[in-house]
C-alpha cells in the first residue's frame, strides 16, 4: 500500500479518536498503520535529516528524552517524539504519522524516542536510529521479558541491528557490555559519575540485580555503589571493567529536596549545572542528555540553560499545590525507582505523609512482589501518616505491616486524597507515590482540584 | 534469653528474585512477634555451612545466570540437606531452587545438570512462559494465591506428592493441574507474589515444624491475620 493511503487511514483514525473524546488516539493510529503497511515507520523516519535518537533502559527513559528534547528545541530544531505512555513500536510509528502531511513529507527533522527494552529490536531495523542512548537495566515488569539477562539480549539485538552511536551508562555493568553489539568501537561513548554524596538506606538492602561480570560471571569488586548496582567495579578475574566516560560528573557541590548542582566534565573540560531534579537517579538522567547533547554538538551553555529550566516529566517529582499544601508525584515502577524516590524525600524526614497507590494493570506489570524487594523498614520508626490505595493496596499495607509500618486503606483513591490534604498543614509537602496506572488517575482527580495544575500540560 | 530458629537461607545473591526476600522476611516477623529469635545464616557459593545448626531451610529463584553457578554448588551439599529432608527438617524452595531439589534439570540445547533429588521430579527447559496469577488448594492448607513466572516444565515422578491442585494458573507445567512438591517437611513450589506473606498458613507450617523439632513447641500462639488476608482475598481475584 502506498504511504499516502495508510497516512490517510491512520490520520481518520487519530481524528475520529480525538472526535469521540479519546484524546488523539494514542497507539490507535500506528495499530492500524501498520496493518496496513508495517514499513510505515521506516519510511517516514527516513526523511528525518537530522537524524534519529532513541532512549531505551529501565529507568530514566521520560525524564531523559524531555531533556533531550529541551535541549533541541532550544537549538531551534523541530523535533517528532513519542509520549512516555506510547513507547512500543505501535507508539513511535503513531507519532511518525501525527508528524508527516499527507504526502509522508516530515513537518519536523529530527526524531526523538523513548523506547521500550524489548520493542528496540522491532523499531530499531525500522527507524535506523542513529543515537541510541541505554540508560540503566534493573529488574522491571520482569513478568513481560523473563529475567534482566533476556533483557540485556533483547537491547543488544536491537543495536545490533543499527549502525548508530551508542551512549552507555559506564557505571551499570549490564549497560556498559552493551558496548560488544556496536558495529564499530569507536562509536561507542561511556558516560559515568565519579563522585556523589551516598545517603545510605539502613541494614535492609534492595536486592542488587546485576552483580556479576558480564562476561565470566564472576561477581564483581565494587569500590563504590552509588545505587543497586550502579557504581564502580571491575572483574576480579579481569575479565571487564567499568570503562573511562567521556563525560562525568566529577563532584556534585548540593544536592536536596530541590535539586541538584553539579560539575560535569566534557573530555576533561568542566562546567557547572543547576538542575532542579532531585535524586542520584535525576543526576543520571542529566548526565545522559549532556552526554548525547556533547556528541551531538550542542553547546554547554545551552545546555546549561535547559538543564536548569526543566520541569519534571509527567507524574515525576510532579508538584501541585492544592488549598495550600504541596502534594508531590512520586512515580514507581521498580525496586531500583522506589527505593530512589524514598531516599530522595522520604527517608530521614519529620512528620513524613505519603499515599502508595498500588496497581497491577498491564502496564503497571502484573506481579506485585517487587514491593517486597523495597527496604520499607527505613520508615518505621519515623511514626510517619501512611495511606494506601489502589487495586493491590492490599498488598503495599501487607507490606508496610511487616516493615513495621503502621497504615490506614483510604476507601479509594479520591477519598486517599481527602485524607492527606486534611492530614497536611498549610504551607507542608506530602508525598503520593503511584504506579503508573495509578498516576494516572491520581492525576486526574488533582487535575479537577488544583488551578497549578489544570495549566500543565500533557 | 528468647529461643532461636536458625534460617539458612540458600544463595541470596543469586537467587532473590520477585521479591523471594519476602518469605525471609515474613519467616523472621512471625517468630518475633510470637517471642521467639530468628537468626538468618546465608549459603553462599563455595563457603562452608554448619548444617548442624539449622532448623528450617529457605531458597527462592534466580536469573539463569546465577542459576547454573548455584546448581553446580549446591551439590557440594546435597547428601547433606537429603538427611535433613528426611530427618524432618521444614524446607522451602521456590522456582529455580525448587528445580535444583529436583533430580534433575535438563536445559534447551539438552545439557543435563543434576540435581540434588529431594524431591521426585525432574524439570526441562521449555519454550513457553508460564507467567500470572496462581491460585490452588492444598488439603490441609486451604487456598494458596501467587504468582509464577518460569519456562522450565516439572514433572513429578509416580509417587511424588504435588503441594497443590491449581484452579488459576499453571503451576508445573503448561498442561497444568498440580502446582509444587510436597516430601515430609519440606516444599517446592512455583509460587512467587511473594509467597509467604499472602499465605500465612504456610508460613506457619514451617515455623510449628521447625519449633517442634527443636524445642517441642506444639502449637503456636494465633496472629491478626487481617492484612494477610484481605491482601489474599484480593490476589485471589486478580485475572490470571
Amino acid at each position: 500500500m502506498n504511504v499516502t493511503l495508510t497516512l490517510l487511514a491512520s490520520k481518520t483514525v487519530a481524528h475520529l479518536s480525538q472526535m469521540l473524546g479519546r484524546g488523539g488516539g494514542g497507539a490507535l493510529p500506528g495499530v492500524v498503520a501498520e496493518k496496513l503497511d508495517r514499513h510505515l515507520s521506516g519510511k517516514l523516519a527516513a526523511g528525518l535529516s537530522g537524524g534519529v535518537i532513541v532512549v531505551t533502559g529501565t529507568n530514566g527513559k521520560t525524564t531523559t528524552t524531555k531533556l533531550i528534547g529541551e535541549m533541541l528545541a532550544a537549538r531551534g530544531m523541530k523535533v517528532v517524539t513519542n509520549s512516555s505512555g506510547s513507547n512500543l513500536k505501535r507508539g513511535v510509528t503513531s507519532a511518525l504519522i501525527a508528524a508527516a502531511d499527507m504526502g509522508g513529507k516530515m513537518k519536523a527533522t529530527v526524531g526523538l524516542f523513548e523506547v521500550d527494552e524489548a520493542s528496540l529490536r522491532l523499531v530499531a531495523p525500522e527507524i535506523k536510529p542513529t543515537q541510541i542512548i541505554v540508560t540503566n537495566l534493573f529488574r522491571d515488569q520482569l513478568d513481560r521479558y523473563g529475567e534482566l539477562d533476556t533483557t540485556a539480549k533483547l537491547i543488544g539485538e536491537g543495536i545490533a541491528a543499527t549502525s548508530a552511536e551508542l551512549y552507555l551508562n559506564a557505571d551499570d555493568p549490564l549497560v556498559a557490555s552493551l558496548a560488544k553489539y556496536a558495529q564499530k568501537a569507536e562509536d561507542v561513548h561511556y558516560f559515568g559519575i565519579e563522585g556523589v554524596p551516598v545517603n545510605p538506606v539502613g541494614e535492609h538492602q534492595t536486592a542488587i540485580d546485576s552483580d556479576r561480570c558480564p562476561e565470566c560471571h564472576t561477581r564483581l569488586e565494587f569500590s563504590r555503589v552509588f545505587y543497586g548496582h550502579v557504581g564502580h567495579y571491575r572483574c576480579p578475574k579481569g575479565d571487564f571493567s567499568r570503562p573511562v566516560g567521556e563525560v562525568v560528573i566529577t563532584n556534585v557541590e548540593t544536592a536536596d529536596r530541590m535539586g541538584s548542582r553539579f560539575v560535569a566534565a566534557i573530555r576533561g573540560k568542566r562546567s557547572t549545572y543547576n538542575f532542579p531534579l532531585p535524586g542520584t537517579y535525576n543526576l543520571y538522567n542529566a548526565l545522559a542528555a549532556i552526554s548525547l547533547g556533547a556528541g551531538i554538538g550542542v553547546g554547554v551553555e545551552l545546555m546549561q540553560q535547559t538543564l536548569a529550566a526543566t520541569m519534571a516529566a509527567f507524574g515525576r517529582v510532579e508538584r501541585v499545590e492544592i488549598e495550600g499544601r504541596t502534594l508531590v508525584l512520586l512515580l514507581i515502577k521498580n525496586p531500583a525507582g522506589f527505593t530512589q524516590v524514598l531516599q530522595t524525600f522520604v527517608i530521614g524526614r519529620e512528620a513524613v505523609r505519603a499515599m502508595f497507590v498500588i496497581n497491577d494493570l498491564a502496564a503497571d506489570g502484573r506481579d506485585v512482589s517487587w514491593l517486597w524487594d523495597v527496604p520499607i523498614e527505613a520508615l518505621a520508626g519515623s511514626n510517619p501518616t501512611v495511606l494506601t490505595a489502589g487495586i493491590r493496596g492490599t498488598d503495599m499495607a501487607l507490606r508496610l505491616h511487616y516493615a513495621g509500618v503502621e497504615s490506614r486503606p483510604a476507601a479509594s483513591v479520591a477519598e486517599g486524597i481527602d485524607a492527606l490534604v486534611a492530614a497536611t498543614p498549610v504551607g507542608e509537602t506530602s508525598y503520593i507515590l503511584p504506579t503508573y496506572t495509578a498516576m494516572l488517575e491520581v492525576r486526574k482527580l488533582l487535575q479537577s482540584r488544583s488551578k497549578t495544575m489544570q495549566e500543565m500540560p500533557r | 534469653m528468647s529461643q532461636t530458629i536458625v534460617i539458612a537461607h540458600l544463595y541470596p545473591r543469586e537467587m532473590n528474585i520477585y521479591g523471594d526476600m519476602g518469605n525471609i522476611i515474613t519467616l523472621a516477623k512471625r517468630l518475633e512477634w510470637r517471642g521467639y529469635r530468628a537468626e538468618v545464616r546465608q549459603l553462599e557459593i563455595g563457603e562452608a555451612f554448619d548444617w548442624a545448626a539449622v532448623d528450617l531451610v529457605f531458597g527462592g529463584g534466580g536469573q539463569d545466570s546465577g542459576q547454573l553457578a548455584v546448581g553446580v554448588d549446591l551439590l557440594r551439599h546435597g547428601a547433606q540437606i537429603r538427611d535433613m529432608a528426611k530427618a524432618g527438617v521444614p524446607m522451602l524452595v521456590i522456582c529455580g531452587l525448587y528445580q535444583l531439589f529436583g533430580r534433575e534439570f535438563v536445559t534447551a540445547p539438552g545439557e543435563v545438570i543434576p540435581g540434588i533429588g529431594v524431591f521426585g521430579a525432574t524439570t526441562r527447559a521449555g519454550s513457553v512462559r508460564m507467567i500470572g496469577n496462581v491460585v490452588a488448594k492444598n488439603d490441609g492448607l486451604g487456598t494458596l494465591v501467587g504468582f509464577e513466572n518460569h519456562s522450565g516444565a516439572t514433572k513429578l515422578d509416580d509417587g511424588q506428592q504435588p503441594l497443590a491442585k491449581a484452579s488459576k494458573g499453571s503451576g508445573n507445567n503448561p498442561k497444568g493441574g498440580y502446582e509444587g512438591a510436597v516430601t515430609g517437611e519440606a516444599i517446592g513450589t512455583y509460587l512467587h507474589g511473594p509467597v509467604l506473606p499472602k499465605n500465612p498458613q504456610l508460613a506457619d507450617k514451617l515455623l510449628l515444624a521447625a519449633l517442634k523439632r527443636r524445642y517441642g513447641v506444639q502449637e503456636l500462639e494465633p496472629l491478626d491475620s487481617s492484612f494477610e488476608q484481605a491482601a489474599a482475598k484480593v490476589a485471589a481475584t486478580r485475572p490470571r
